[in-house]
């Protein structure tokens, strides 16, 4: 119970709930959840399975559960691969990670980020693209995207196509039979052509 | 281990319910209501209405307090407020004002 770490920082355990403001001058890590606002001169933090709906006002923000309102952070907001977000954002410097989901405005405003930064800034963002591509269905929006196109370009040569053949519906087909038709006759010219 | 715990620089205005056990070193107004435990720790206030299981207050506190089990005011506690709980201690050097209701 006196744990010394306990002590140091605020915590908001999981089933504990705040309706109202908070403010204060140190950290202040979620696991339950909040409800109103938030006004921290340090790190406000949002664990997974913390729920925060509020308008926050806070040095520095790092999102791993599920946030609805408004932040704006001093310094820096970091959206984690667990984040769930709903809401504008302003910090000088904000970073999302891959699996993130998010809606809302960002602004990096206040000068905007210094150049080192921006580097630090590019490099996060080409190996969270780097991350996407690996990552597994959950994160499936891109790679979803890119599976789509190939699935509906493939399907009417080989679904329809045989049909055709065998005399099927001629209502559709056609103007696709026809493609698959001339294809291989062309490739087969093609191929001949280099022979 | 998931206990609730509101740090010496944290202000909170409204309302504060849960499950777990709750230590407050800063300052809450309004209202608590938990299933486990309050501690007011020394250099805490609170201005609140509390529901709990048990309190032990070493700092100070303004409000009614119901508890199910136990209401506890250390030595260097003040409580200013109606108490309702079966079970009830006021340390010596504990200030207290209020009515104290133990069902009885």
């Amino acid at each position: 119970m006196a744990d010394k770490s306990l002590d140091k920082e605020t915590v908001i355990a999981a089933g504990t709930r705040i309706v109202g403001g908070v403010r204060g001058e140190e950290d202040l890590t979620v696991k339950g959840r909040i409800d109103g606002h938030i006004e921290l001169t340090e790190t406000l933090t949002i664990e997974p399975g913390g729920v925060v709906q509020a308008q926050i006002e806070v040095k520095s923000l790092i999102v791993n559960g599920v946030l609805v309102g408004n932040a704006r952070a001093s310094g820096s907001i970091r959206l984690g691969e667990k984040a769930r977000v709903v809401g504008d954002l302003s910090a000088p410097r904000i970073t999302v990670a891959a699996g993130a989901a998010f809606r809302g405005k960002i602004e990096m405003g206040e000068g905007g980020a210094r150049p080192a930064d921006k580097q630090q800034v590019a490099d996060q963002a080409a190996s969270a693209g780097a991350a996407a591509i690996k990552l597994p269905p959950r994160l499936a929006p891109p790679s979803r995207a890119g599976a789509a196109p190939t699935a509906t370009l493939l399907a009417p040569r080989v679904a329809t196509a045989p049909p055709t053949r065998s005399s099927g519906p001629p209502s559709l087909p056609r103007p696709d039979a026809v493609g698959v038709a001339s294809a291989p006759a062309w490739s087969k010219k093609k191929q001949l052509r280099r022979r | 281990m998931a206990n609730t715990s509101i740090g010496s620089s944290i202000v909170i205005d409204g309302e504060i319910t849960g499950e777990e056990a709750l230590t407050i070193l800063g300052s809450v107004k309004g209202r608590i209501a938990v299933a486990q435990s309050v501690v007011v720790e020394a250099g805490a206030t609170v201005e609140a209405t509390i529901e709990a299981q048990s309190l032990a207050v070493s700092g100070r506190v303004i409000g009614n307090v119901v508890a199910r089990d136990r209401v506890e005011v250390r030595p260097n506690g003040r409580l200013l407020g109606d108490v309702k709980a079966p079970r009830i201690a006021i340390a010596d050097g504990a200030s207290f004002k209020g009515n104290v209701d133990m069902d009885v």
